[in-house]
């Protein structure tokens, strides 16, 4: 909702962004994480039901995520920060689908003997090799998307090949894991979870990055949807199927693009990160060319400017507009809101004017790849989250406002400007979140997951970690999977849908 | 808990053979080809020594953990070789003149830990500087010296390793420090609070007993809260008792300090597993407040000489009433040569008759038998009924309401001191550290019974 809104394109930088792109000149390449969810009585590592929603809770439970040691066994200073601007996470429960599994009050029960199998069902389908030992990994994730911090996952089957346009597209592997918390609300520090979905069972399937349009993405959706629907064992219906679209451009980076719900919406989705990749690409060859070239090189000050707008007309960086949207939003002290003071903070970043109203995706610019980070790290969420002085909005006494803000920042005309406001704390890691943003920005497109928007842009979710976050569930001893089981599952697999259409 | 240098550590048998045969070991990167054609990649993995002889457990470079059975396997080639390394590089701990200090002594179990990504292994901290590292918060709150006694689990925990405890502890306050800190496993935290009780008297300082009912090495791990709480408790706490400091609700809200008598785990697995039972907790402690609940405990007072007591007899032992229960049962134990019977009986503290004789001829036999309820809560009063009355003419000693762990505890440590019947039911019935309360508030028995309307409201209005 909050990415939805739009800045004004930079004037300096009114590129043609809506325009098409030649997928195989930037080379494209795209994979899919297709997730269904089973059709199960019971949940995965519980014995809740499966599949029922409630729209209402009995009990609450709030939670915090630490992160845990990083390899060097120690906090680095970003791990620490984001701990210190931590989230309150809130789970709501309802007797009729958690039990104390759900709410990480209770071991896991022996994984789903079903769910397996249509997993094992799954794999056969597809023509994967189906391992003969299932491990149960936990996989970290930091949103509280799970009370544990990690979604238990594990691995079925890998080296499969779905025929796909008279191609083999490689299916790397099929896992089943436990589906996540559905939001409720996230604003400020407060993220509120419902948590009837989490632990149903799903099957993901993980395809190679073989994909060159966003017509081929749409498709090869489809078709895996077909295959898992073709058993009869997974779930239809909104919100049974959903997708992490895997993105990336030559010299890019690979970009995961989350829970895109339909088949059809991926088309525009890919081809705005494709775009945006493409302009990141072009944002860092600018950067070097002012002598930006590594991370470090990225310098940032800011300082508190609260008296000097006090009397401004530009009604944002009002004390009195800010109150008034913690009024509406309901935001409570220790909860949504961090403890301090109301602050603006001007941040000066020197000989990077124009540089934050540069195009990224279709109809928005760099400076919302800065107001994604502030948005969801320093949990700063007034709209429009950010100003900036390559886009001033227009108004009245706009250019003398500015000019004060500047001199207060001492900027010189090389150097861009960017506002933010809300509590003191957030505003500082504000400031610091936009140097790391542009420190990324000086080695191309940041490994990111990124949340899939209505109007086919994307927006910053949260750093995309690497297969570092994974470590066995103590907790769920190994699984056998005996080739006779694999082999009872087999007599009854249904026609694949290309041997009907064949 | 024992490293070995094993290189297929946990691979017995066949697939042990075949590894061999093979010429790789754990820790070797291979590329492993099954019969299907299919490639694996990774890490060979330490096998759960529980698991078969069958399979190869590999992680993969995705992060996953694949089991493969030796079977199926055609060909390993191995590419590499990369031992763990379950070590975590220390951090100086900040030295804060104007901080209190604390010592935390380790007994086992993991307060806090990393994990070493390549193998998925989860490596203990313990020192200042790694659990600075873990929790850096601490050095926020106090000087922290760290000290391993021993490295069992919870359950292996017994009187050798209290009489060590207890003297750490001693060692620790006549060393001069500001609260000591107790990292236990959660199992039997209360037994060891009790006991703990007992040996160490007069403390002018806070002696805490902490750990985990989530591993630390989970982002939603209870461990580090409690172990901030535990530090802040023993380095401001005014209670200079020994507690046990675990969460109060199961959300990330507050610890409760529990006396060390006083408190039972209630659930297995819970974050708020612990209460205390048939009285009110000490004090709730938050990352920023203490909110003391009652007055009644020893404050803390640095000319207070502490006295070290660490004597028992570890012939003691729980018989759990039930009904049916034969009197060969209790001949067996005195035969065995117990010298102490905790019984945990049912009501306001009875067994059946024909029990009777054989608990008579225990006693004759010199053997200390006593008399807890089995229900937790409530008062052994065996005057009531006429069972009770039989009891107590037999010289069976009611321990009023003390928890029966409790009194197992108690009635070691007193053994320790005398097999005088008079003086150990004399020292039984003193309540040296409220083992032992006169009154029952009303508030100290509180269940709520889940279900009811009016408790439902109450529990939404409430963090669980
Ligand atoms: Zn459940």
């Amino acid at each position: 909702m909050l990415g939805s809104l739009h800045f004004p394109l930079a004037n300096l930088e009114r590129r043609a962004v809506e325009g098409s792109i030649d997928y195989e000149q930037v080379g494209l390449r795209v994979g899919l994480e297709v997730h269904q969810q089973l059709l199960t009585e019971q949940k995965m590592f519980c014995r809740c039901p499966a599949g029922l929603y409630t729209e209402h809770h009995d009990g609450i439970v709030l939670r915090h995520m630490r992160p845990t040691l990083s390899e060097l066994g120690e906090y680095d200073g970003t791990a620490l920060m984001e701990f210190k601007t931590k989230k309150n996470i809130v789970y709501l429960l309802h007797k009729s689908n958690v039990c104390t599994y759900e709410m990480d009050d209770t071991p896991p029960f022996i994984v789903n003997r079903r769910a397996i199998d249509i997993a094992i069902e799954h794999c056969l389908m597809l023509g994967c090799d189906v391992v003969d030992e299932v491990h149960i990994a936990r996989k970290q994730y930091l949103d509280g998307s799970i009370p544990t911090g990690f979604q238990r996952t594990a691995i079925v089957g890998v080296n499969g090949r779905l025929p796909f346009r008279g191609r083999q597209l490689t299916v790397i592997q099929v896992s089943v894991e436990e589906d996540s918390c559905r939001e409720v609300r996230d604003r400020g520090h407060l993220a509120v979870w419902r948590t009837d979905r989490l632990g149903m069972p799903l099957i993901e399937t993980v395809t190679g990055p073989e994909l060159r349009t966003p017509e081929e993405v749409e498709e090869a959706i489809l078709l895996i949807g077909r295959v898992g629907r073709s058993t009869g064992h997974v779930r239809v219906g909104m919100g049974a199927s959903r997708q992490d679209v895997n993105v990336s451009v030559r010299g890019g980076q690979r970009v995961e693009i989350k829970g895109v719900p339909q088949a059809s919406r991926a088309r525009q989705l890919v081809h705005s990160e494709a775009l945006r990749q493409v302009e990141l690409l072009r944002l860092r060859d600018e950067l070097h060319r002012r002598g930006f070239q590594r991370p470090s090189d990225i310098d940032m000050e800011h300082i508190d400017i609260t008296t000097l707008v006090t009397d401004f007309r530009l009604d944002s960086l009002r004390r009195e507009n800010w109150e008034r949207f913690v009024e509406a939003e309901e935001m409570r002290p220790g909860m949504e809101l961090a403890e301090g003071p109301f602050s603006v903070r001007a941040i000066r970043l020197p000989g990077l004017a124009g540089t934050v109203g540069r195009a990224s995706q279709p109809g928005r610019t760099f400076a919302h790849e800065l107001a994604g980070r502030v948005r969801v790290i320093a949990t700063l969420d007034q709209p429009p989250i950010l100003l900036h002085s390559d886009d001033w909005p227009e108004y009245p006494q706009a250019g003398e406002e500015l000019k004060e803000i500047r001199q207060a920042a001492s900027c010189t005309p090389d150097d861009a400007l960017v506002v933010v406001w809300g509590v003191e704390s957030d505003t500082v890691t504000a400031a610091e979140e936009i140097q790391l943003r542009y420190a990324d920005a000086t080695e191309g497109v940041p490994h990111e997951t990124r949340q899939a928007l209505p109007d086919g842009c994307t927006d910053f979710e949260r750093i995309l970690p690497g297969p570092d976050r994974m470590y066995p569930d103590t907790d769920s001893p190994p699984r056998l999977v005996s080739r006779a089981r694999v082999d009872r599952l087999r007599v009854d697999l249904p026609e694949p849908p290309w041997g009907r259409q064949a | 808990m024992t490293e070995t240098n094993d290189p297929l550590k946990g691979y017995r048998g066949r697939a042990r053979e075949r590894l061999q045969a093979l010429g790789v070991r754990v820790w070797s990167e291979v590329r492993i080809l099954n019969e299907e054609g299919s490639s694996f990649e990774g890490v060979i993995l330490p096998r759960s020594e529980t698991s078969d002889d069958l399979h190869v457990v590999v992680k993969l470079a995705t992060g996953y953990n694949v089991g493969l059975h030796i079977d199926r396997i055609r060909e390993i080639q191995e590419l590499g070789f990369k031992e763990a390394i379950y070590k975590i590089p220390e951090q100086e701990f900040p030295e804060s003149p104007d901080l209190p200090k604390v010592t935390l002594l380790g007994t086992g179990g993991t307060i806090a830990s990393r994990l070493d990504y390549r193998t998925g292994a989860v490596i203990p901290a313990f020192t200042p500087g790694e659990l600075y590292g873990a929790v850096p918060e601490l050095a926020e709150l106090c000087n922290l010296t760290t000290r391993k006694i021993f490295g069992v689990f919870s359950e292996n925990m017994g009187w050798e390793e209290y009489v060590t405890l207890a003297r750490a502890v001693g060692d620790e306050i006549e060393a001069g420090v500001d609260g000591v800190v107790i990292g236990h496993g959660t199992d039997t935290m209360g037994h060891t609070a009790a006991v703990l009780s007992f040996m160490v008297q007069n403390s002018p300082v806070p002696i805490v007993l902490v750990g985990s009912q989530r591993s630390s090495d989970r982002p939603s791990s209870d461990a580090a809260l409690n172990l901030i709480h535990a530090v802040r408790s023993a380095a401001y706490g005014d209670v200079a008792e020994v507690q046990i400091c675990m969460f109060g609700p199961t959300s990330d809200q507050y610890g409760l300090l529990h006396r060390g008598t006083r408190c039972r785990k209630m659930h297995s697995s819970y974050r708020s597993t612990f209460r205390t039972v048939g009285d009110i907790p000490l004090c709730r402690v938050s990352a920023t407040e203490f909110e003391p609940l009652t007055d009644e405990y020893l404050p803390r007072n640095s000319h207070r000489r502490v006295k070290i007591d660490p004597l028992y007899d570890d012939r003691v032992t729980i018989l759990y009433y039930y009904p049916g229960m034969k009197p060969d049962i209790v001949d067996a134990l005195v035969e065995q040569g117990y010298q102490g019977i905790i019984i945990a009986g049912t009501g306001l503290g009875h067994v059946n008759k024909p029990v009777f004789p054989a608990l008579e001829r225990a006693i004759e036999k010199g053997v200390h038998v006593v008399m807890t309820v089995q229900t937790l809560w409530g008062y052994a009063q065996m005057y009531v009924y006429d069972t009770g009355r039989d009891l107590l003419d037999i010289g069976i000693v009611p321990l009023d309401n003390m928890l029966p762990e409790t009194a197992l505890m108690k009635l070691g440590w007193v053994l320790g001191h005398t097999h005088d019947h008079d003086e150990v039911r004399e020292m039984m019935r003193h309540s040296f550290s409220h083992e032992i309360t006169e009154r029952e508030p009303h508030n100290g028995y509180l269940i709520l019974q889940g279900g009811l309307p009016e408790t439902e409201e109450f529990v939404l209005s409430q963090w669980k």
